[in-house]
């Protein structure tokens, strides 16, 4: 994990948020364990209702985050003004690439005072932290109490937000680093076009060839998938993928075709496949990182949005049948 | 040493070719985007250095791809090729043309930006599906909407809907899955049952609490906590039955059964009543006071009175009844007609149905049992008197001696007649009486024998009965206020808490103190291997403080 990303989030202002949901978290527990709530514990009693109203307000901060991030104004990359002391002041908010879309916004802005009283890495320093002690502050009021309903409902909905953001701060603090150590300088699209490259010149290679072996490179150029379906993208794989099995069997087909030309063709050929099948891997893995980066994103939001429609019912039906 | 005029072609908008011409030169010329080369050529699909122009020893010029970049010469995928006059190189979307006036290591390269056709074109990589999450065209937005609108629908708008229409409420009560049943946060207690669904049962008025009346329209005889009826309505005009009483707990049950709500008041009772006698109770273990038993000590029918238990001088007993346990209880046994017999404690003391008290102790069941305490007489009659009233015993008496006297006339002389048949009736009872009134004198109603064994006899006003038995009035609830069960104590010895084997009357009280309950029992706050105890344990809400639920 890089350092500087850490402290960005996880560090703001000393760990002030982490501090304030340990604070939360310890005196929780300390009530719960001391208050004369009786036998029974459960979210009716007046600590419950306490623990329940601190909860929901929580929730409601952290979904406010959730708005308030996109009315955050951009990041302009301005251009040095050369009356502004040009290069200096550029290098100070030079991005930093490893962290681009999510955090660049929060990096660059923590150094303005944010219109909304904070800076957006602050929101996401207390988001994080005010979620994760969620879990100890909803749990207890729930006073262990389960059922199949809406009340059980909005708490595993909580669970399962707080459990996708968990999985996000792990994705955003580790995979822009895997995708710069697998892309380096290039790009998808570099890879594409590389690869239809060796596509086209593995194809040449071919031609002089046996037909047994320019099936398998044809096959290795018409049937080599990239990205496709959520799980094909999530997993980053292919089974049976053509391009690694032309190159095995090339190999092995060396030793068959000998006849004049042939040897150094073949060797040419599996040369070609050998750096076709190193850049499909890296641009499936850069799918792969990319679709995990985006993907929990799309389960954390809408089960957010969801939980609050629970918490709704929740709070209508503790209120209606009070 | 190369020399290169660069020329560079592109086309303004109306298609006229622009020429910008430049010269490089060195012993090599680097080709691609990176800043080292000298012909750079700026687009993603050339590497940083994609290939060099170099001399070979006889002077030719070639250019060799670098790294795994890859060259296209005169239209076939190369490594590395000589470059004669005319020679077309395709580096990514460039073509760069030598120019046929080129002559050794003076060459004329003109580099002109040509589309290539698109990867995503027939022939090139054909199975590049979408790459990006966005590229499938899932909506955050739209998975969020759907979500909460289902939420909303069924656990929102459903359950609302029985509040609105009763006959709605009916219907949906009977269904396998109901439309509350999302809200409900636990199933009901016990006979709360029967209301299944239906929550207007109870919850009558919504964004309301459920109200006393709910509870009191099938609970009509609740009893109350205090039996002034005034006092209770001041103290607890503002308690609800919910406060004490919360359902949708299922097998927990309706009450609640901490300390906490009976403390609130009973910490400091002289604030809510200055005249009551009871004393500030917070915890089992620490401040509760001593016990406050039932004594039977009033003679002449007076009631029984509560004694604290530390009140040593007033704890004695008084049932009318002479009764030494340790005789009962010898190691060694006790004479019986069945001969010594070891008698144990329920021998006489057998639990009642709950297991709370004892069956009443009798005569007959308790006392009579393996023949003992027989009441028959045989001298100068024979015969068993009954274990009841004095005139009951005397009828009995009288019976028997008149009998003996018309069987046998000439016994008549025990009361001064001459024995002769033809006695008249009237003298044959008179000496019945007579001689029932002389034998229950000298055996039944003497001062240590007899009724006396057992019974306290005093003198009578009465001139058939002269004799009265002190009434027997035997302790069968010492604990008035509270609730203890013997089955649930089973597990330990009687004695453990009644100390009786060396009681020689009845006078003693065995009752187990405070204390001893506290070797076992603690209060509200859980002590390892101790036994938590909270008020209800012993005492009851309703009923007038009485131990009655």
């Amino acid at each position: 994990m890089n350092t500087t990303q850490r402290s960005g989030v996880l560090n703001f202002m000393h760990y002030r948020y982490f501090k304030l949901s340990s604070m939360l978290m310890v005196a929780a527990i300390v009530t719960y364990v001391l208050a004369p709530v009786g036998d029974e514990p459960y979210g009716g009693t007046w600590l419950g209702y306490v623990l329940g109203i601190v909860s929901a307000l929580i929730v409601l901060l952290l979904l406010w985050y959730g708005i308030a991030r996109r009315r955050t104004p951009r990041v302009r990359y301005q251009r040095p003004h050369p009356k502004n002391g040009g290069h200096k002041q550029a290098g100070s908010v030079q991005p930093d690439f490893s962290l681009r879309r999510w955090e660049d916004r929060g990096r660059h802005l923590a150094k303005d005072a944010w219109s909304h009283g904070g800076t957006l890495q602050g929101w996401l320093s207390s988001h994080i932290y005010l979620g994760a002690s969620l879990i100890v502050l909803a749990t207890l009021h729930t006073g262990f109490q389960f059922g199949w309903d809406v009340h059980t409902l909005s708490y595993v909905l909580m669970l399962l937000v707080i459990a996708s953001g968990f999985y996000g701060m792990y994705a955003y603090l580790n995979y822009p680093r895997l995708i710069t150590l697998n892309m380096g300088e290039e790009t998808l699209d570099d890879l594409l076009h590389k690869i239809a490259e060796l596509d086209e010149l593995a194809r040449i290679h071919a031609l002089g060839l046996p037909d047994e072996v320019n099936a398998l490179v044809l096959k290795a150029r018409q049937e080599t998938r990239l990205g496709g379906s959520l799980l094909r993208q999530l997993s980053g794989k292919q089974r049976n993928c053509p391009t690694i099995s032309a190159a095995r069997q090339i190999l092995q087909l060396g030793s068959k075709y000998i006849k004049n030309e042939q040897p150094e063709l073949m060797r040419d050929l599996y040369a070609v496949l050998l750096r076709k099948e190193r850049l499909v891997l890296r641009a499936r893995h850069e799918i792969k990182l990319n679709a995990r980066l985006q993907f929990w994103r799309y389960l954390h939001v809408p089960l957010a949005v969801a939980l609050l429609a629970a918490l709704l019912a929740h709070v209508v039906a503790i209120l209606f049948y009070w | 040493m190369i020399f290169c005029l660069l020329i560079r072609v592109s086309r303004n908008q109306q298609g006229v070719t622009i020429r910008k011409e430049s010269t490089v030169a060195g012993e090599s010329i680097q080709i691609g985007r990176g800043a080292a080369c000298k012909i750079r050529l700026f687009d993603h699909r050339v590497a940083l250095h994609h290939a060099t122009l170099r001399q070979s020893k006889d002077g030719e010029l070639y250019i060799e791809a670098e790294g795994e970049a890859s060259l296209k010469i005169n239209g076939v995928v190369e490594q590395n090729a000589s470059l004669p006059p005319g020679a077309r190189v395709e580096i990514g979307p460039y073509l760069l043309v030598v120019d046929p006036a080129s002559n050794g290591p003076y060459i004329s390269l003109s580099v002109e930006t040509v589309q290539l056709p698109s990867i995503h074109g027939a022939g090139k990589v054909r199975r590049v599906g979408p790459v990006t999450l966005t590229n499938l065209g899932m909506s955050k937005r739209k998975l969020s909407f759907g979500l909460a609108i289902c939420i909303l629908f069924f656990f929102l708008l459903l359950p609302l809907l029985p509040g609105v229409s009763s006959e709605l409420d009916k219907w949906q009560s009977s269904l396998p899955v109901t439309l509350t049943d999302s809200w409900s946060p636990g199933p009901l207690s016990g006979g709360h049952g029967v209301f299944g669904a239906k929550c207007s049962s109870c919850h009558q008025r919504a964004f309301r609490a459920v109200s006393d009346d709910a509870c009191t329209a099938c609970h009509k005889k609740v009893g109350k906590h205090l039996t002034d009826d005034a006092l209770h309505a001041s103290l607890f005009k503002d308690v609800h039955c919910t406060e004490c009483h919360v359902d949708h707990k299922g097998a927990a049950g309706l009450t609640r059964h901490d300390s906490s709500r009976c403390v609130a008041c009973h910490g400091d009772i002289k604030s809510r009543s200055a005249k009551t006698t009871v004393a500030n109770v917070h915890e089992f273990s620490t401040d509760h006071p001593p016990f406050r038993i039932t004594v039977q000590n009033g003679k002449d029918g007076r009631p029984a009175i509560r004694v604290l238990q530390n009140q040593k001088g007033k704890l004695l007993e008084q049932p009318g009844l002479k009764f030494s346990h340790q005789v009962h209880l010898d190691k060694n046994g006790v004479s019986s007609p069945e001969g010594d017999t070891v008698m144990s404690c329920h021998d006489c003391h057998r639990p009642d149905e709950p297991g709370i008290h004892f069956e009443p102790i009798s005569m007959k069941k308790t006392c009579q049992q393996s023949g003992c305490h027989g009441l028959d007489f045989t001298a100068p009659v024979e015969g068993v008197i009954p274990h009841g009233s004095e005139r009951e015993v005397m009828n009995r008496m009288r019976s028997y001696y008149a009998k003996w006297l018309v069987a046998a006339p000439e016994n008549m002389a025990e009361c001064g007649h001459n024995g002769k048949p033809e006695n008249s009736p009237q003298q044959t009872l008179a000496c019945a009486a007579e001689l029932a009134q002389r034998n229950a004198a000298a055996s039944l109603f003497s001062k240590n024998a007899g009724c006396a064994e057992c019974h306290e006899i005093e003198a009578s006003d009465d001139s058939e009965v002269p004799w009265k038995i002190t009434p027997v009035r035997l302790n069968r609830n010492w604990h008035a206020k509270s609730v203890f069960s013997h089955a649930k104590h089973d597990t330990t010895d009687c004695t453990a808490c009644h100390d009786k084997m060396n009681s020689k009357t009845s006078a003693d009280i065995a009752m187990p103190t405070i204390e001893k309950c506290r070797e076992c029992h603690v209060g509200d706050q859980p002590v390892k291997e101790k036994v938590r105890s909270t008020c209800d344990s012993c005492h009851r809400f309703h009923g007038g403080g009485d131990a009655v639920k």
